[in-house]
């Protein structure tokens, strides 16, 4: 069996499972943002209202509101706060971090263990080797609640193998934005993946993590990457650490395999309407834009704020630029502290935000004018999504959204990077 | 309609990749449904939300519904009154809340190829078919899987779960 099969057959009681079977299993984790646990846990009031039996199964992280900026919202915000103290679910309150770093890094993502969320990047916790499965609020709210498992179809499972050394100046974020160009939006509907190759097995924890997030722009259920002794090394960090639950596939029931090399990449962008929709970064260099952001699911990294303060130190961010810098979590902003990376940042004219997930969906800061744009290291780039729907959102990775604050348009970092900054190489950013 | 499964009404057209977000707009997401109904798709086709009457079918292209997996997309569409969305291809999490709350969904490929808005069409999930009665062309697909129908008959999954306590051990294949 693969990895997604021995999770499946594990949780639901059984000696194997196959592609196309439909099992019911039991789930380990729930994990809700500010939105969604509000749609979910209304659900659950209005059609079952009863006691939840694991009530710590689940959690929810207050990412998208740091501090409520309208009383509707503050009032969301309350019912989800009392809702969880009275049915006994965990909450992380505003100023945790993005929801799915707070969960990652709080040991509440392990391996072998089946996570589900409404959120769709969910499946980003098959970085340590989890399946993770974005599913809907009546699941949730009609039998994770309830009864704490969940219906699953055994997906096939597709093999993306990519090798290569990258050049410097592209990172891990540019193959993985470059891939759902590649493969293409949508192009691998209820497909496992799983994230395999040199490449990837040389990649730190938090930079293989930019490859499952990108799941749900292909289509995908989940993706993993096989766990190894950079997972192991992770999990052994974690609070509650359970390498005992640790799965590995057995090499077979592999339906397909794409293969790639990524040796003579340059620095991609993603730009409006889609995800999918990506140019290498001189087809849109000179772009003008007012905003850039680090921050959201993929970014928001230490990884990110490392590559922005290479870039930016000793220099000043563009004047018509407002650059501003969202933690994905508590810890990650004490490291970046320590590193003197907030100084740094700082002097050079950016904006600090509190953890949270940013300007994912303008919940509390990212609205842009119409004819206004935006580069960061967001998930989204969908009209609409950030105030106007004649603003336009570019995706890209930490480097270039740096490159482009310090310059006012978007700008190729490799210039500025020139032999200096070791991209994605295992061990991060020390 | 026989049975909540056959669907017979007038279609509107929708492209590929259209994302949740195009259902339920970001800043109207805490709204009431009666005022998020009224803006469903609306950047797509600003007659749909004015003008869609009870029963018109949706027929969408490639990956319709990706972005949020949050069920209120899918609860915003059918709040609209439609009998039912046909796409070439669902966004998982939009095909799978489509059937947990009750909106009838079928997957026919290149259908955006048989249609224009305001064409005459039948949908039969249980039988895998689709037929346009302006143009007369139809296509014969995979109907939908027997798990997926038996939630749909029971009004969704909760309602299924609420009126079936063994619906775990009697799910599976």
């Amino acid at each position: 069996m693969n990895l997604v099969e021995k999770v499946l057959a594990r949780a639901s009681g059984r000696d194997s499972v196959e592609a196309g079977d439909v099992v019911v299993a039991n789930v380990d984790r729930l994990v809700m943002h500010d939105l969604s646990s509000y749609l979910t846990s209304k659900v659950y009031e209005d059609r079952i209202g009863e006691p939840l039996p694991f009530p710590d199964r689940v959690v929810t992280v207050f990412d998208h509101l740091f501090s409520p900026p309208t009383e509707l919202q503050a009032d969301v915000l309350n019912a989800n706060r009392t809702w969880s103290k009275k049915r006994g679910t965990q909450l992380f309150d505003c100023g945790n971090g993005n929801i799915h770093h707070v969960l990652m890094r709080n040991g509440l993502a392990q391996p072998g263990t089946i996570v589900v969320g409404s959120d769709s990047h969910t499946p980003v916790h098959g970085a340590v080797g989890a399946l993770a499965v974005a599913l809907g609020n009546d699941s949730h709210a009609g039998t994770v609640m309830p009864f704490g498992n969940a219906w699953f179809r055994v997906p096939e499972v597709v093999q993306i193998e990519i090798s290569g050394a990258t050049p410097v100046g592209t990172s891990a974020r540019d193959v993985a934005l470059w891939l759902v160009k590649e493969l293409g939006e949508g192009s691998l509907i209820y497909k496992g993946l799983e994230f395999t190759g040199p490449y990837i097995k040389q990649l730190s924890f938090w930079d293989r993590w930019l490859f499952p997030v990108l799941c749900v722009d292909l289509g995908a259920k989940c993706g993993f990457i096989e766990p190894d002794d950079v997972t192991r090394d992770f999990v052994a960090t974690l609070p509650g650490a359970r390498l005992d639950l640790l799965v590995n596939g057995d090499g077979d029931n592999i339906a397909d395999v794409h293969r790639f090399d990524v040796s003579d990449l340059p620095p991609q962008v993603a730009c409006p309407p889609t995800v999918g929709n990506v140019v290498p970064v001189d087809e849109v260099a000179g772009t003008p834009v007012q905003w850039a952001e680090l921050g959201g699911h993929g970014g928001g990294r230490l990884e990110d704020i490392a590559l922005a303060a290479e870039v930016l130190r000793g220099r000043d961010v563009h004047p018509e630029v407002k650059f501003n810098i969202v933690p994905s979590s508590r810890a990650v902003f004490a490291e970046a502290l320590e590193a003197g990376f907030v100084a740094a940042l700082h002097a050079a004219g950016a904006t600090w935000f509190p953890p949270s997930t940013g300007s994912n969906q303008t919940a509390n800061m990212g609205a842009m004018s119409a004819g206004e744009a935006m580069i960061s290291t967001h998930s989204r780039n969908f009209p609409g999504r950030n105030g106007s729907s004649e603003a336009a959102m570019y995706l890209s990775s930490a480097l270039t959204v740096a490159a482009s604050a310090l310059d006012g348009r978007i700008a190729d970092p490799r210039a500025l990077v020139g032999g200096r900054v070791p991209v994605g190489a295992k061990g991060g950013v020390a | 309609m026989n049975d909540g499964m056959r669907f017979e009404g007038r279609c509107w057209k929708f492209g590929d990749n259209i994302p949740t977000d195009a259902l339920v707009k970001s800043a109207y997401v805490f709204d009431p449904m009666s005022e998020i109904v009224t803006h469903v798709l609306e950047d797509q086709n600003p007659r749909f939300p004015v003008e869609v009457r009870p029963g018109d079918i949706v027929v969408a292209g490639r990956h319709f519904g990706q972005s949020s997996g949050r069920a209120i997309a899918t609860k915003a569409l059918k709040a609209t009154g439609i009998g039912c969305v046909v796409a070439d291809t669902f966004a998982r999490t939009f095909f799978r809340n489509c059937f947990e709350i009750g909106l009838p969904s079928l997957e026919v490929s290149g259908v955006t190829e048989l249609v224009a808005d305001g064409d005459h069409v039948i949908v039969d999930l249980e039988a895998g078919f689709f037929r346009n009665e302006t143009r007369g062309v139809e296509r014969v697909v995979p109907p939908a899987p027997a798990f997926l129908a038996r939630m749909l008959r029971a009004g969704g999954l909760i309602s299924l779960t609420r009126s079936d306590p063994d619906w775990a051990a009697s799910t599976g294949s």
